[in-house]
């Protein structure tokens, strides 16, 4: 297997795990698991063992670009969704059989090391449940909504469509389209959902909030109106180039709306913040000039927009396309990646404070060490002024190659422990190790990385 | 759309092409080149061997190649200048669509390096007629040649020469953009271009390796 290094277990550095209410740690479904996308199929590894769980395929016929876990699922069940540069998403299916008591399971798989008897059986619980069609063309991005209610996906056909599961139980795979959204001018590039449902309402929208990032350079962030429209409340423009992908911030600090980090085919990263109003209660307070109107006919509040503006560009360390980034729920550090094939860490700071990098001797040979403070520091109400650094680069992380994603995950593999404190001092960049879990052995231009 | 204001653009013989032999003329001074006395008439290693089976993790092989060898324009220059424009039989070289002043290589091919550190080659092509949506099909042409035979650590970036299109900035954001390739290769089809570079051409953009993950870390 391409475990590609054999560094200190120290190296596992910050997962997203904490996505999950970290008290809930059950273990029932054989999980951890990461399912990658590559050529026409999907492959789904476990990282606890770093051997093949299973492989969808057969079901596209080109490229598979994206795949998205249905969340919340029933402990004995896993759903996947695959986007397809040949138009469709498919949806598949995974439910345990043959162990019958969710008790036994934990043990049945971690003592399973039988790769190929594991496999097959795997193989045949896979079940290609359904095809969503509708795109014209190339499907590029996946992303449920936190509730697993939505599905957005989106294409080089300029539009994103959102589904909705109507189904009654569960597995009764019935999804209409709820929406199509036409506004960008380019191949829509991603899509990714508001992490952070139960906050984000506000007054009259609902709580899912969309944001979609595209060739046309620009981010637009969408939202139901309460009468089941979609409906953009915001166009995020910056970006010199096409944006290639977006991810909202995991973790944000207290009440504060979630950020947007979005990467571009400019070399840089950005930040996002949306301008949150005094009194954010039922009353929708005065957006613009007119908003103070009482009697404002439905229509035309349906147009107010947010304000949202970029609040941080992370210092510049690519030299070519960002394809991919990564913001870990656990250190807030992001990682990110591209056509230059670098991976690069960056930290965020107080301002003000004195970089905490006495026991980090990597930072002292950081390059890229710009500060870049938040535009709004005189605002009482904005975010606290930071700084983002560049904690530590690693050169020819594919070798030669492009590298295509990025994203953090624990290392269940090793013994190493969990905690924020931990993963603080695991994350020293110098033990930093890059490594793929399907990639390293194969021989081509597109492979990707992921941070252990 | 006025595409014909160019239909009998100027064509290049054979022998007013650039070649190994002219470039040695003109800059004797180059020890490498009497290296290369004999690459002139050979068949580009790369062409046909897209190097894909080169594994980069194994160094020390390749490593010598490429010292022994760089690449050079000139070896850029032969691999693309006989591809042929879907709209004449005649090469993108013959055409002055690709000139051999507008290939870079940085860093220069002669300054060694690590063998995975990128070299950027960069191809400024310059179509025959200003409004001509083939321009991104001639563009994609010459990318996905030099991609197809370069070894992994080039990256090759393709613009129109300024000032030679009209849509400069619409054309080279799609060159740039490696989903793209397949649009544009399916557009000539259906403008019913033969294209006698088809051939050469992988018709689809296709993501060969892993390009997404998803966790599920519950």
């Amino acid at each position: 297997m391409p475990r590609a290094d054999t560094e200190p277990p120290s190296t596992g550095a910050t997962s997203a795990s904490c996505t999950t209410a970290p008290g809930n740690r059950y273990r029932i479904r054989p999980s951890p698991l990461i399912a990658t996308a590559h050529e026409k199929s999907t492959t789904v590894f476990s990282l606890s063992t770093l051997t093949s769980h299973s492989t969808l395929s057969g079901g596209h016929t080109r490229s598979v670009r994206s795949v998205a876990w249905k969340p919340n699922l029933s402990p004995h069940k896993l759903c996947l969704v695959s986007g397809s540069f040949d138009s469709t998403a498919g949806l598949w299916r995974w439910e345990e059989e043959k162990k019958a008591t969710g008790d036994d399971l934990e043990v049945e798989i971690t003592s399973n090391h039988d790769d190929s008897s594991d496999k097959d059986d795997a193989e045949k619980d896979w079940e290609f449940a359904l095809v969503l069609e509708g795109h014209d063309s190339e499907i590029k991005s996946v992303a449920f909504s936190p509730s697993g209610q939505y599905l957005a996906t989106c294409s080089r056909d300029k539009s994103v469509w959102i589904w909705e599961d109507v189904g009654v139980n569960e597995d009764d795979d019935e999804w209409e389209t709820v929406a199509v959204l036409n506004e960008h001018d380019g191949d829509v590039k991603a899509v990714a959902w508001c992490p952070d449902g139960a906050r984000s309402g506000r007054g009259r929208y609902s709580s899912d909030v969309l944001a979609s990032a595209s060739y046309d350079d620009t981010v637009r962030i969408w939202r139901e109106d309460g009468d089941g429209e979609w409906v953009c409340v915001a166009v995020l423009e910056g970006h010199a180039g096409t944006v290639w992908g977006l991810q909202w911030e995991p973790k944000p600090e207290g009440t504060r709306f979630p950020r947007l980090l979005t990467w571009s085919a400019d070399q840089t990263l950005r930040l996002w913040s949306l301008k949150e109003e005094d009194d954010e209660e039922e009353n929708p307070p005065p957006q613009h000039a007119w908003g103070s109107l009482g009697g404002i006919p439905n229509t035309m509040r349906r147009s107010l927009k947010e304000e949202w503006e970029c609040t941080a560009t992370l210092p510049k360390a690519h030299t070519r396309d960002v394809y991919s980034a990564s913001w870990s729920a656990d250190s807030a550090r992001i990682a990110s990646t591209g056509s230059d094939g670098v991976v690069v860490v960056y930290g965020e700071e107080p301002a003000a404070a004195d970089s905490e990098t006495s026991h980090d001797e990597a930072a002292v040979e950081l390059d890229g060490d710009v500060h870049m403070g938040n535009r709004n520091d005189s605002k009482a109400k904005g975010p606290p002024p930071t700084t983002w650094k560049v904690l530590g680069t690693t050169d020819y992380g594919h070798g030669p190659f492009e590298i295509n994603h990025v994203t953090w995950c624990k290392r269940y593999d090793l013994e190493c422990p969990l905690s924020g404190e931990a993963s603080r001092r695991c994350s020293s960049p110098q033990v930093m190790t890059v490594w793929s879990v399907p990639g390293r052995s194969r021989e081509n231009r597109e492979l990707r990385g992921v941070l252990a | 759309m006025d595409n014909k204001d160019n239909a009998n653009p100027t064509i290049l013989t054979a022998s007013e092409l650039p070649t190994r032999q002219i470039k040695k003329r003109k800059s004797p001074a180059s020890a490498d080149d009497a290296k290369f006395a004999d690459a002139v008439s050979r068949r580009p290693l790369f062409l046909s061997d897209p190097f894909c089976d080169v594994s980069w993790s194994d160094g020390t092989e390749s490593e010598d190649e490429f010292i022994e060898e760089p690449i050079d324009e000139q070896e850029i220059y032969d691999l693309i200048s006989n591809i042929t424009d879907p709209e004449h039989p005649i090469s993108l070289g013959q055409l002055a669509v690709v000139n051999l002043p507008d290939v870079e290589i940085t860093p220069l091919p002669s300054t060694p390096c690590d063998p995975n550190a990128l070299r950027r080659v960069l191809v400024k092509v310059t179509p025959t007629i200003t409004h001509c949506s083939l321009a991104t099909v001639l563009g994609l042409g010459v990318r996905v040649r030099l991609e197809q035979a370069l070894p992994p650590n080039y990256r090759v970036d393709v613009v129109i020469k300024e000032g030679s299109h009209s849509q400069d900035d619409q054309v080279n954001k799609q060159l740039a953009d490696k989903e793209k390739s397949c649009c544009s290769t399916r557009e000539r089809h259906t403008q019913g271009c033969t294209g006698q570079n088809a051939g050469n051409l992988r018709l689809d953009f296709t993501y060969a390796n892993s390009c997404a993950t998803a966790l599920c870390e519950l």
